[in-house]
């Protein structure tokens, strides 16, 4: 409970600095070593609430002392299993940073932790504190871990030893992320958390798609399923198969049809165009197609600047979201670029013709290198015109497809429509005034206007009789 | 001709010439007809929203407790309306409290729309009707505009449309008062919000025109910091101060002043809304702002009171009535540059700027009239120069010099006619007594909390000057008054809004609260800054506007920075935002609509009843004005009232005497309809009421917390806002609130820290079901938990079942 501990444990306390001359003693951190580590296991191997310290204790620190810091938990319960450590895991800072007068930075091998001078002298002397502290969010947060256990090593030599490990786990465990796709899990997971302000939009997270919010990713949504089944985030079956390519399945189809209320029955997942994912409003990125050179362009939030089509994020922005199957635009988190699925069905990367500088620099290592220097960026391409320059002159793989459907044009005669699988509909308004020049015949008076400026208070129209 | 429209374009068959419609009068239907998805209350009239006020109100009932039992509007009367008595007109109490409420609001948005009536005539003559809005990255440029009256104002001229519709609106609003015609309260109510709503759409009007115009910053983040506060003025140069809300004369001054060299030698500085402008006036490309703050209106008196102004030019709204008669005394020449202050002064638009200027520097005239801003711009600064060295050698101050301060503090007799008078009582009398003894501190505290009314003067039958005496005896610590404020930044924008989205739907944004309103109260400063402060910590986002702005920015933590200095400005959790001078206001009530069109792509054109049926339910904001309540601030927050979102108002904020309280026993008012079938569903009590008043700010912090609370909450959300309720009331008041538990839908809505022993509160003293293994509530809440209902408060918007 609580009352047993010297100090609060309040969200309030997250956004608390420990400061060089506040702090009393500094763990783990760049100048030191250290890491953090939650690890499964069976419900028999641990005694629930224990704690184990190996080396030196907080009372035996001295003031202004910088010392390892190593953090295990072992859980265990009924639901527990290796692909949620990195979930529970990333929650240590969350929960450790609720504590007054704790600051807790970073993750994994980078943590860095200081403790305020105020903490030691309102009653914090132990680690024990600290790790009962942090056990009992754990649980109340996460009640599938019936039971856990703690060890915090301060101990350099053992803190070096157990690091290596850690490192092996953690790199299984990207490894593993890296190479889990939708084809090798037969669930995905439905978020619904962000209908409390956008009342109709369902995000599918699966291992190849994040969020659009960029917050929750496929062991999130497993997490939280686990926590509670009913809630906002579960579990969706995947169901059969229908597009490969496009990520067209059942299951996602009888979600998308029921939360929907039936509006629409059908979502693929990696598809800019045919039946495209629902966007709220929170995502960071904005597709856009361009039909003058039948591609898509990219910008986040932070481009200020307009895109080559003349508009910007917000207004972009503007046409998509509010849960709604939008053709033309399309909201997604960023980590979906890194995704390997990435709007496959219309020829991933290389359907991409501009995306701003700042987002390609961030995305970089995940475009294909055979296409990057072929995507301008603000600093190539600022309009339509230059765009099309740029495209043509680095030879982007979109520029073979205009010329195979000028191909096409030119057999099927007539062909006048604009290149592209959809004419996206006209959706900012142009101020077109067709002011009807009469006396062409020559009869009347010809009245010729040249720099002119002609100003009108009001015109009052009248009805024929 | 059907595609005529208003504006300007080209043809294509004549060179170079540019062809501008100004308006389209006629069988062709306006702008608006032409646009997309239209909602169903296009410039609505007193009785379109009418419903949507009903529904309102007969959850949260007007409560009156009147300061007064008469009504004197008419020569029927006076009537003595109390005891249930009828007035000769047959009005009841009732519904003539409700009347003298909308008469308060309509005269707020009157300053509000009139501002910006003015504002505009002078900036499309400027800059042309063509010249375009530019509020910076926003998809909609005038949301409550839009929402309200369909229109989508693209440029200068296109606003004159919408004013004419708001002065349409209080025109009829202000009909209605006339004696012998409403008979019912709930009218007046209905009428009181729809004056509220138009309120906002004037101050957008105002504010938008402005921020396109004159360089304002725009959805800025990294508005400067602008100093503040009687000691950061430099008297050793002339001082020119300007006092108002409206600042298209000293834009004028401000240029003459650069383009003439006077910038480094004449120091600017201001008071209430018109300061906060001029630190924005050409801003948006950054900058340091020249013109400095004074403060607020409780410093206006205190001011000139000091003799440091050369010169005063005052415009409009909350400017003392007595300025002249004060500056007088002085030597202290006044320009007023606005119809609504003329002080009776000789109109002197036409003359030329010497000739005026011999006049007022010579002293035969006190001041002078000048609606020209041209003459303003170079009078005003020449003035100010001129005068300064005249003064300067008369050694003029109305602060007595130590041996007339001695005399006077002696003269006292401990009477207390002073004390009796204060609006916040301040003990005076006691601080006399010391300061006869030598010692200042006592003056010096009271001298932080006195509003500088001056109505302790008139009061005192010894004729001492006290104001004088309260500002001598305090000069160290005024020496020491200087802050920062961050200039205002206009609108939220839509990339701040959508990066925000995650946060407001993880629950790691408990909420907004917004600061409004006149600081006119003692321990204003202190206050403000404890509660922003705490609400800070707690992750909420705070938004300043007007006095409550610049009064945040006089108070200083042990580091001597100002919460300005110490959050940053974006609409993120956890940080602090100004969004300007009290017409900034509408981009509050503007960033709850843009959540609707951002979030849920609702459709704001005309479309004000579903707006605000998204904001009541859906988005956790509450407003806060906590000083005197002017009519201003009672019109804003009744703008705010009728789009759903709760305004808490401070003790002094309780003289008018009239709250809209929700009953949470009421059961039955708490219901709202699933809009995917339309049934009906209980919700917690939230928010529990719309205006309300909290004594100490200590009741005021829980209640801030519990006013976030809305019925759409997911779990996390619902989480956050009850751990920062709970806390909050811990902290200040030191007891669990009693009706934490009503707002619990299922265990993951309970804190985190607390989880078990609240389940064990639960379990025993409440009688609720708990599977302890699981840590799951079995039986007990009153609703479900299903992030996925859709609360309404309309019928007609919920699909057929």
């Amino acid at each position: 409970m609580e009352d047993e501990f010297p100090f609060e444990i309040s969200p309030m306390f997250e956004g608390e600095r420990v400061r060089k001359g506040d702090m009393y003693v500094e763990l783990a951190g760049p100048k030191s070593r250290g890491f953090e580590l939650v690890k499964a296991v069976k419900m028999d191997e641990i005694k629930d609430g224990k704690f184990t310290l190996i080396g030196p204790d907080l009372s035996e620190m001295e003031e202004g002392a910088r010392c390892p810091l190593a953090m295990v938990y072992r859980i265990a319960g009924e639901l527990v299993e290796p692909d949620l450590e990195a979930i529970v895991e990333r929650r240590n800072h969350d929960f450790q940073n609720y504590i007054q007068g704790l600051m807790h930075l970073n993750q994994r091998y980078d943590v860095w932790l200081r403790v305020s001078k105020d903490a030691i002298k309102k009653g914090l002397n132990s680690f024990e504190m600290i790790a009962k502290a942090s056990m009992m969010l754990f649980k109340n947060e996460l009640p599938f871990i019936e039971k856990i256990d703690a060890t915090y090593i301060t101990d350099l030599d053992e803190v070096e030893k157990e690091l290596s490990k850690a490192m092996e786990i953690y790199n299984a465990r990207d490894e593993r992320t890296r190479h889990l796709h939708e084809e090798d899990v037969d669930v995905f997971y439905g978020c619904s958390l962000c209908q409390s302000f956008a009342p109709t939009n369902i995000c599918v997270v699966t291992p190849d798609r994040i969020s659009l919010c960029g917050a929750i990713n496929w062991f999130d949504g497993r997490a939280a399923a686990k926590v509670d089944p009913e809630g906002p985030q579960f579990a969706i079956n995947k169901g059969k198969v229908i597009d490969e390519i496009g990520g067209e399945y059942s299951g996602v189809n009888e979600i998308a049809n029921s939360l929907s209320s039936g509006e629409y029955d059908r979502i693929k997942l990696h598809s800019f165009f045919e039946y495209p994912h629902t966007s709220c409003g929170c995502f960071e990125v904005v597709g856009f197609y361009i039909p003058e050179v039948d591609g898509i362009g990219w910008v986040d939030r932070d481009f200020t600047g307009t895109a080559p089509n003349g508009l910007t994020f917000s207004t972009m922005a503007g046409q998509t979201g509010g849960g709604k199957q939008i053709v033309g635009f399309l909201g997604i988190g960023i980590n979906y670029f890194r995704s390997p699925k990435f709007i496959q069905a219309d020829g991933g990367w290389n359907r991409v013709v501009w995306i701003p500088k700042k987002l390609k620099y961030m995305v970089s290592g995940d475009i294909p290198g055979n296409i990057i220097d072929k995507i301008p960026t603000e600093e190539d391409a600022s309009d339509l015109e230059s765009l099309k320059k740029f495209l043509m002159e680095k030879e982007h793989p979109i520029v073979h497809k205009w010329a195979e459907e000028e191909e096409a044009e030119a057999k099927e005669e007539p062909a006048s429509q604009v290149p592209g699988p959809m004419s996206v509909q006209s959706l900012f308004q142009i101020p077109a005034v067709q002011m009807p020049m009469s006396a062409a015949d020559g009869s009347g008076v010809k009245l010729i206007f040249r720099n002119a400026k002609i100003s009108i208070d009001r015109v009052i129209v009248k009805k024929k009789d | 001709m059907s595609k005529l429209t208003t504006g300007s374009f080209s043809i294509e068959e004549l060179e170079n010439v540019q062809i501008r419609i100004g308006s389209i009068v006629g069988v062709i239907e306006n702008k608006i007809e032409e646009q997309r998805e239209i909602g169903p209350t296009p410039k609505p009239g007193i009785v379109d929203l009418r419903d949507w006020d009903y529904k309102l109100l007969d959850r949260y009932e007007p409560v009156y407790t009147p300061m007064c039992d008469q009504c004197c509007y008419c020569t029927f009367g006076k009537c003595d309306l109390s005891g249930n008595k009828e007035g000769a007109c047959g009005i009841d109490m009732k519904a003539h409290q409700a009347r003298e409420f909308l008469l308060r609001v309509i005269t707020g948005a009157a300053a509000h729309a009139g501002h910006g009536r003015h504002l505009l005539h002078y900036l499309i003559k400027k800059y042309g009707h063509d010249h375009p809005i530019d509020v910076g990255p926003s998809n909609l440029k005038m949301p409550v505009t839009q929402t309200v009256t369909g229109y989508r104002p693209e440029t200068l001229g296109d606003l004159e449309q919408v004013l004419d519709y708001v002065e349409e609106q209080l025109t009829q609003l202000l009909a209605t008062i006339h004696m012998g015609q409403e008979g019912a309260a709930i009218d007046f109510e209905s009428k009181a919000l729809h004056g509220g709503m138009i309120d906002h759409v004037g101050m957008e009007v105002s504010d938008v025109a402005q921020i396109s115009c004159l360089g304002m910053p725009k959805s800025d983040a990294k508005a400067p910091l602008a100093e503040i506060g009687m000691g950061c003025i430099d008297s050793t140069k002339p001082v020119l101060l300007c006092i108002g809300h409206n600042v298209a004369a000293v834009t004028y001054i401000i240029d003459y002043m650069e383009e003439h060299d006077f910038s480094d030698k004449i120091e600017l500085c201001g008071l209430c809304c018109t300061a906060i402008d001029m630190t924005r006036y050409q801003m948006d490309s950054g900058g340091k702002p020249s013109a400095k703050i004074v403060g607020s209106l409780a410093k206006e008196l205190k001011m000139i009171r000091s003799g440091i102004p050369d010169a005063i030019v005052v415009d409009e709204q909350c400017v003392r009535a007595d300025v002249l008669r004060e500056a007088q005394k002085l030597s202290i020449p006044v320009i007023t540059t606005n119809d609504k202050i003329m002080y009776g002064l000789p109109n002197r638009s036409k003359d030329s700027v010497d000739d005026i200027l011999k006049d007022l520097v010579s002293g035969k005239e006190a001041g002078a009239l000048v609606l020209d801003f041209n003459i303003v711009g170079e009078l005003a600064p020449r003035l100010a120069w001129e005068m300064a060295p005249i003064r300067k050698k008369k050694g003029i101050t109305a602060l007595p010099d130590d041996e007339e301060f001695k005399e006077l503090t002696s003269k006292c007799i401990q009477c207390l006619a002073c004390e009796l008078v204060c609006p916040t009582n301040l003990p005076i009398s006691k601080a006399m007594k010391a300061t006869s003894e030598g010692d200042l501190v006592p003056f010096e505290r009271l001298h932080d909390k006195c509003i500088g009314c001056g109505r302790c003067e008139q009061a005192c039958p010894k004729g001492i000057p006290i104001l004088n005496v309260i500002e001598k005896a305090s000069q160290k610590v005024i020496r020491e008054e200087k802050g920062m404020m961050r200039s205002g930044r206009g609108q939220i924008s839509d990339p701040e809004i959508r990066e925000e989205g995650v946060n407001l739907v993880l629950g790691t944004t408990p909420g907004v609260v917004a600061m409004v309103g006149c600081s006119n109260y003692p321990d204003g400063t202190k206050d403000l800054y404890t509660v922003a402060n705490e609400m800070l910590k707690r992750n909420y986002i705070v938004v300043m506007s007007g006095c409550s702005a610049m009064d945040l920015g006089m108070y200083k933590n042990d580091e001597g920075k100002t919460l300005y200095e110490q959050y940053p400005a974006k609409f993120l959790k956890g940080n602090l935002i100004n969004v300007g001078s009290c017409v900034a206001n509408a981009h509050i009530t503007a960033t709850a609509i843009k959540v609707a069109a951002i979030f849920a792509k609702r459709n704001v054109t005309a479309n004000f009843e579903e707006i605000a049926d998204y904001v009541l339910n859906r988005v956790g904001a509450v407003g806060v004005a906590w000083g005197a309540y002017s009519q201003k601030a009672s019109s804003i927050g009744t703008g705010c009232n009728r789009l759903g979102i709760p305004v808490i108002v401070g003790p002094h904020g309780s003289k008018y005497r009239r709250a809209l309280i929700g009953k949470p026993y009421n059961k039955d008012k708490w219901t709202v309809h699933d809009a995917r079938n339309g049934e009906v569903m209980p919700i917690a009590p939230a928010p529990e009421f719309l205006l309300t008043t909290a004594e100490t700010i200590e009741e005021l912090m829980p209640m801030l917390a519990k006013s976030c609370i809305r019925p759409s909450d997911n779990n996390m959300g619902r989480m956050i806002k009850l751990t920062h309720y709970i806390e909050l009331s811990q902290k200040y008041l030191g007891v669990m609130p009693d009706d934490w538990h009503i707002f619990v839908r299922g265990e993951t809505d309970l804190p985190l820290s607390k989880r078990e022993e609240l389940l064990n509160i639960l379990e025993t003293g409440h009688g609720w079901e708990i599977d302890w293994k699981r840590k799951k509530i079995l039986s007990g809440p009153s609703m479900k938990l299903d992030v996925s209902a859709q609360p309404t408060n309309i019928q007609r918007l919920c699909k057929e079942a």
